[in-house]
């Protein structure tokens, strides 16, 4: 059985009498050598010289209580008991020269002393300088008080003092967690961009720029930072989303600044606005690039001042908002072609992550697969496996050079989409594993050759061909292609309505294809150039 | 091979009596004992310090091997050697009665080849436990009775919490005890009420004197200074001396608890005894029931029979080849070795 050793120090308040009549009151130090289920084989006192005749009272005292403890006295000396680095320091070389063995228990008291000592002698155990465990004595609460009143010990080894130790850590983990959105990413590239965004948006609220790829996640890690930042009461506000590429024309500006009535046709009510709303939260301004540069100019403005002049208006509005803005295209080739302003990109620039695509993340495909079936299954209550063999065999091809991700997260999360709903059972097998990656090779094969995105893409930018349908796709490039075709117009819209205008009295085709191209903001004019 | 006595705690009154009991009768009969439940369902169950004291002395005296000897162990495996008689001297602190290690080793060292001499520190008048006075003038009377030479002398007064007393022992040996039969108390020879205090105002003790005074209306009662005090106390103690036997009643002072409340507890005492004929009071019954098994027959009656008494009979019966009987007669108790 291990020894064990009491180290505590003389409480010149707690401890004091030398009279008889001490015997009638809790005098901490003599009060642990007391019970009858502890017994200490070695009590190291420590005091300070000016007390000395105290401590012999109360060495003699305990060795009158307890005749089985051993009792060595050290002087310990520090001039004002309520300064912190003194009495450290003192109780620091004490700890720092006192030989600790294997084969002893030690025990700090914790009950004697100032509240300096007290918590001094607390961080010293916590950092094992005394690899002790702590105690504490209590006077009796009963009404025929017992001198020796009640002990605790306070061992911080274990777990449940471990959970509290460690509860700053789980916190900065949790956050961690959150802007990872619980997924248990593998890849330390990522991880530690990660880690990265996380400090740096519980500290600072500029504006972040996230780049990378469509798809790669960018608006979804804005509202998880958007999670993160109200969780810890940094911001108060809304998350206001916007991706630029949808902004055009004068609604652009109205959209993100408001409108007063009236400012403009159409404009019937007041409108405050995607920067207004966003007061005392986080905006996210995804494909920035596609912003144009009148709104561009008055982001900066509205940025720089925190207040901005919306549409038809005499005075300026206020919003204080964090930015977050998301790109997939070169911002500093843009700024060189004139088509950015330097100055706002420097201003949105200043912490600038970019987040990889799927492709680039191989390692991560795999969690990512199981988050994907859990958001399946907490959407549908229907709890979705692989078998073994259709796991291994998709993930073969999911971390494969074939598979090029094209749209990176999109990509996945429909094709786990399609999976979990065409399995019968709570099982995707082979069958339907092997049709699915079929599929994905034909999809990033076609995309390689592709007619219908290549005929868009001409036209239209990445970023609105994303908010098109990808029902309304193949029929526009269609349409398109049909134009290409015709002479004028009206040809055109007769062969793309053959079929109804028979049933017209008046066939206007044209028309009606000028309002469906005027959809996608397209004229005859943009087609033919 | 080594006869094995078990002893379950949870069983009966499986205090610290049993222990005591179970040490004393391994070191005589050089029986392996094997405690378990130790104190179990007790707030704080296992050997405490006191405990872990006669322990450790037992092993003292004959050079045991003891496994399982730790605070709040619930489990002690005790193999005796050989009864050492010799000078001894131990300090037990304040928290273990001095008298309740004499009762372990004492009956030991009665029958060892050789006298004894002990020198106890610690608590000499505790509250848990016989205080000396009731050893030395009710207890070792009855031994002397049996054949034992016992002295026993107070050098210092050791009260609960503070101790630092101190007594001695000095124990002749015998080959055979003697059978004692204690029926009846025989003529009155003397009565005597004091009240005793230490590192406290004799004021209290004098209080404690009007109040022995006017419920017993005894000559010798008197107030008394411990005169090197090494802590405070407070005891009051009436004792009555027949022919035969005597008796000592204590009740200890507390803070909180009026001195007359005090002498009141000593005076209750003293007459429930005195209600009854029967010479043996319940505390010297506990104490005699060993020596008088170990005389292998004997008898007496006594006023009121406890369940301590009760177990301690049959951990008695466990270790020897005795019976006891107890028979109520004239509402006392006739307790009796066959």
């Amino acid at each position: 059985m291990k020894k064990k050793v009491l180290i505590g120090l003389l409480g010149p308040n707690l401890d004091m009498g030398t009279k008889n009549t001490r015997w009638e009151k809790w005098r901490p130090s003599v009060a642990l050598c007391m019970h009858e289920d502890l017994a200490f084989d070695r009590y190291e006192l420590l005091y300070q010289k000016r007390f000395h005749l105290l401590a012999e009272t109360i060495s003699s005292d305990i060795l009158s209580v307890s005749p089985e403890t051993t009792l060595r006295q050290h002087h310990i000396d520090w001039r004002d008991p309520w300064d912190f680095v003194e009495v450290y320091s003192a109780l620091y070389d004490f700890a720092c020269h006192y030989s600790f063995k294997e084969d002893e228990e030690y025990f700090i008291n914790i009950t004697t002393g100032t509240h300096v000592a007290q918590i001094c002698l607390f961080l010293l155990t916590e950092s094992y300088h005394f690899p002790a465990q702590l105690i504490q004595s209590s006077p009796s609460q009963k009404k025929h008080k017992n001198v020796a009143g009640t002990y605790s010990i306070i061992d911080l080894d274990l777990s449940k003092y471990d959970s509290l130790a460690n509860r700053f850590q789980a916190e900065t983990f949790e956050s961690y967690d959150l802007l990872k959105s619980g997924i248990k990413t593998r890849d330390d590239k990522f991880n530690r961009l990660i880690e990265q965004i996380e400090k740096v948006c519980l500290r600072s609220d500029a504006p972040l720029l996230l780049r990378g790829p469509t798809g790669a996640g960018k608006s979804q890690l804005a509202s998880r930072i958007y999670e993160l930042r109200k969780q810890k009461h940094q911001l108060k506000g809304n998350f206001v989303e916007v991706n630029c590429a949808t902004l055009r024309g004068d609604a652009a500006m109205s959209t993100l600044f408001g409108h007063k009535k009236g400012s403009y046709t159409g404009a019937t009510s007041d409108r405050p606005g995607l920067l207004k709303e966003a007061d005392g939260g986080l905006l996210f301004l995804d494909e920035i690039g596609e912003l144009g540069l009148d709104e561009q100019a008055m982001l900066l403005r509205a940025l720089e001042d925190k207040s901005f002049l919306p549409l038809g208006s005499d005075s300026s509005t206020t919003s204080d908002f964090q930015l977050i803005c998301g790109t997939n295209r070169e911002l500093y080739k843009a700024s060189e072609e004139g088509l950015f302003r330097e100055d706002l990109l420097a201003r949105i620039n200043i912490w600038d992550f970019e987040l990889p695509g799927l492709k680039n993340r191989t390692a991560d495909i795999a969690p990512n697969i199981d988050h994907e079936l859990q958001k399946f299954a907490e959407s549908s209550g229907k709890l979705m496996r692989f078998t073994k063999e259709a796991r291994k065999s998709y993930l073969d091809f999911a971390t494969s050079a074939e598979a090029t991700w094209k749209s990176n997260f999109r990509d996945l999360n429909a094709s786990i989409h399609r999976m979990t709903t065409l399995a019968d059972s709570s099982r995707i097998g082979n069958d339907i594993c092997d049709k699915e990656v079929q599929r994905l090779q034909r999809q990033w094969q076609s995309l390689e050759h592709p007619r219908d995105e290549v005929i868009l893409n001409e036209l239209f930018s990445p970023n609105f061909i994303e908010s098109i349908d990808p029902f309304d796709r193949p029929q526009l490039a269609k349409v398109i292609q049909t134009c290409r075709e015709s002479k004028n117009l009206s040809e055109a819209g007769r062969k793309l309505f053959c079929v109804s205008r028979k049933n017209k009295k008046v066939p206007n085709d044209a028309d009606r294809l000028r309002k469906y191209l005027a959809r996608f903001e397209l004229s005859w004019k943009d087609i033919k150039a | 091979m080594m006869e094995t006595i078990h002893i379950d705690g949870s069983l009966g009154e499986g205090g610290g009596q049993v222990l005591r009991s179970s040490l004393a009768l391994s070191m005589i009969t050089g029986k392996r004992v094997e405690f378990k439940n130790i104190r179990a369902g007790r707030a704080k169950p296992g050997l405490m310090r006191q405990h872990l004291a006669c322990v450790r002395a037992a092993q003292k005296f004959c050079g045991a091997r003891v496994q399982g000897d730790e605070l709040k162990s619930m489990e002690v495996s005790f193999i005796p050697g050989e009864i050492q008689a010799g000078d001894y001297h131990f300090n037990v602190g304040s928290a273990g009665s001095v008298g309740l290690v004499l009762q372990t080793v004492m009956p030991a060292l009665i029958l060892a080849d050789g006298p004894s001499t002990l020198i106890l520190e610690g608590g000499t008048h505790n509250p848990m436990a016989p205080p000396f006075d009731f050893l030395k003038q009710v207890f070792v009377p009855q031994l002397a009775k049996m054949g034992v030479k016992m002295d026993m002398n107070l050098e210092d007064w050791g009260f609960f919490p503070a101790g630092g007393g101190r007594m001695n022992v000095s124990i002749e040996p015998v080959n055979e005890l003697k059978s004692l039969s204690l029926m009846t108390r025989g003529a009155l020879k003397n009565r005597r009420g004091r009240a005793v205090v230490s590192s406290i105002p004799i004021s209290i003790a004098e209080s404690e004197v009007k109040v022995l005074q006017s419920k017993l209306e005894w000559k010798d009662i008197s107030a008394e200074e411990v005169l090197q005090p090494n802590g405070p106390g407070n005891i009051v103690m009436t004792e009555l001396e027949f022919e035969h036997v005597s008796e000592l009643c204590s009740s200890f002072g507390e803070k909180g608890i009026r001195a007359a409340r005090v002498a009141d507890k000593a005076v209750c005492a003293i007459r429930k005894y005195l209600l009854s004929e029967a010479p043996v009071g319940e505390h010297l019954a506990d104490q005699l029931l060993l020596p008088m098994a170990l005389a292998g027959e004997g008898e007496f009656l006594c006023t009121e029979i406890s369940s301590h008494t009760r177990t301690n009979m049959e951990v008695i019966q466990k270790f020897l080849k005795v019976k006891f009987s107890v028979r109520e007669q004239n509402q006392a108790f006739h307790i009796s070795i066959t």
